[in-house]
């Protein structure tokens, strides 16, 4: 070891740091219980635990006291026919800015391909706007070990017209599929109080479009660890499920621009 | 195995059905590293308690989305040194980062005359300050990697940037650290 490293290691066992103050115990004021989503809690092993999973996706927890607000009972069981759940907080934690990385790494959206190479891993078939034209990327998450069931698919499109690039994800718009199925879950959305969620309808099909104030959505780095800590803010979604395909479209525009996309699929 | 410690998979499994006292013997475990960290970052011991404090909390609200078999302490520094940099983001200020020998520290395995022992204390005081006087990403990373003793990958988590960017930048800060002791002896 060169002399200066050498010094460095020996000088650490002579530094003085502050005293370590007792972390555990009543003064970590711990919730009263590790907060598991119902649908999670109880699995052996979780889809969490799969190397990506939480980017791919997600799972909406709807919590007891949602019930006392809007949406309406109703509403919810329309969440519950999404197979998704909505957890909603009085205060969101501070986002960390986003990773420099290829977009693909930094949102975790899996591996970059194309259209027809990721249609070919997919056993449903990829649902692609008309109205947007081709994508500029295509992210895949295969199927498990390394994805969700089914697997995941996002359509990035980095600029369009009349649609600002948003300045959370670097580009116009995300949209992002995944095949749904009983008893699994695919996104979690955590809602601050001022998020506003209103039932619409995209081309005979019940949606959902969540609106104001940027929303958490979880995503995990290069290695697969799910970042809880890490957060980007997803901006305006509409998330619809289109014959047991999820679709989930996110970007800074308007309620009528995201239908007017949505019903353009085909 | 009575009175060995349990493993962090062990504890982990039983925190993860809501078992808070193995939680517990999780913070106290790590609790010394991921302060001292949190100080490194906010040059501040009651940000760093805060940040370490609110950190092992979102953890444990985490804990479930933790991959068993994965290596604990990293994933806990990455939110510990998360929450530090967030305080220091939102509070807009950063304290300086000054570290400070330890009073009468005798190094252990020898027993040198009384001369000898003010000369290597002298010398440490010397080589600390220089440390502290460091631009503070050149003082961040030698602390990191020296003086936490992080690996590089929990350094690049702590500080935010890439394993890569660490080694380069360990590399610079080591090389303009050796100019300055350089100096000072031929001073």
């Amino acid at each position: 070891m060169p002399e200066l490293e050498e010094q460095l290691t020996f000088l650490a066992a002579a530094i003085e740091w502050p005293p370590t103050p007792n972390l555990s115990g009543r003064q970590l004021h711990l919730p009263a219980r590790v907060e598991v989503a119902p649908e999670v809690r109880g699995r052996r092993r979780p889809l969490w635990q799969t190397r990506w999973a939480l980017a791919a996706a997600a799972v909406l927890v709807i919590v007891a006291t949602l019930l006392a607000f809007t949406p309406t009972r109703e509403a919810i069981a329309g969440w519950l026919n999404l197979h998704v759940t909505i957890n909603r907080v009085q205060n969101l934690p501070t986002p960390s800015p986003l990773p420099s990385a290829p977009l693909g790494r930094r949102l975790g959206l899996g591996d970059p391909t194309t259209l027809a190479a990721a249609q070919s891993h997919l056993g449903w078939k990829i649902q692609v706007p008309a109205s947007l034209g081709a994508p500029d990327e295509v992210y895949l998450m295969p199927p498990p070990p390394t994805g969700p069931s089914g697997g995941e698919v996002t359509l990035v499109y980095s600029k369009r017209p009349d649609i600002p690039v948003s300045g959370l994800t670097g580009v116009s718009l995300l949209v992002t599929e995944a095949r749904g199925m009983i008893n699994e879950n695919y996104f979690q959305k955590t809602l601050g109080p001022d998020v506003d969620i209103e039932q619409v309808t995209v081309g005979g099909h019940t949606g959902y479009w969540i609106s104001g104030h940027p929303h958490n959505f979880v995503f995990t780095d290069a290695d697969g660890n799910p970042h809880n800590d890490t957060l980007r803010l997803a901006t305006n979604t509409l998330l619809f499920d289109d014959n047991g395909t999820l679709v989930r479209i996110e970007g800074e525009l308007t309620k009528d621009q995201a239908i007017k996309i949505a019903t353009s699929i085909g | 195995m009575e009175g060995r410690p349990a493993d962090d998979s062990v504890l982990i499994a039983r925190a993860q059905r809501g078992d808070s006292a193995a939680y517990e013997e999780i913070v106290q475990r790590y609790q010394q590293v991921a302060f001292r960290t949190a100080y490194v970052i906010t040059g501040s011991s009651p940000d760093a308690e805060d940040a370490a404090q609110e950190g092992f909390v979102k953890a444990y609200r985490a804990l479930y989305r933790f991959r068993l078999g994965s290596d604990l302490r990293p994933w806990l520094l990455r939110i510990v040194a998360n929450e530090a940099r967030n305080r220091v983001r939102s509070s807009g200020r950063r304290h300086q980062l000054e570290l400070r020998l330890a009073e009468g520290f005798r190094p252990g395995d020898a027993a040198p005359s009384p001369e000898a022992v003010a000369v290597a204390a002298d010398e440490r005081r010397r080589l600390l300050a220089m440390v502290n006087a460091l631009s503070e990403g050149d003082r961040l990373v030698i602390a990191s990697r020296y003086f936490l003793e992080l690996s590089g990958e929990e350094t690049a988590t702590a500080l935010g940037i890439p394993e890569g960017t660490v080694k380069s930048r360990l590399s610079r800060a080591l090389a303009r650290l050796r100019t300055r002791v350089e100096e000072a002896a031929s001073a």
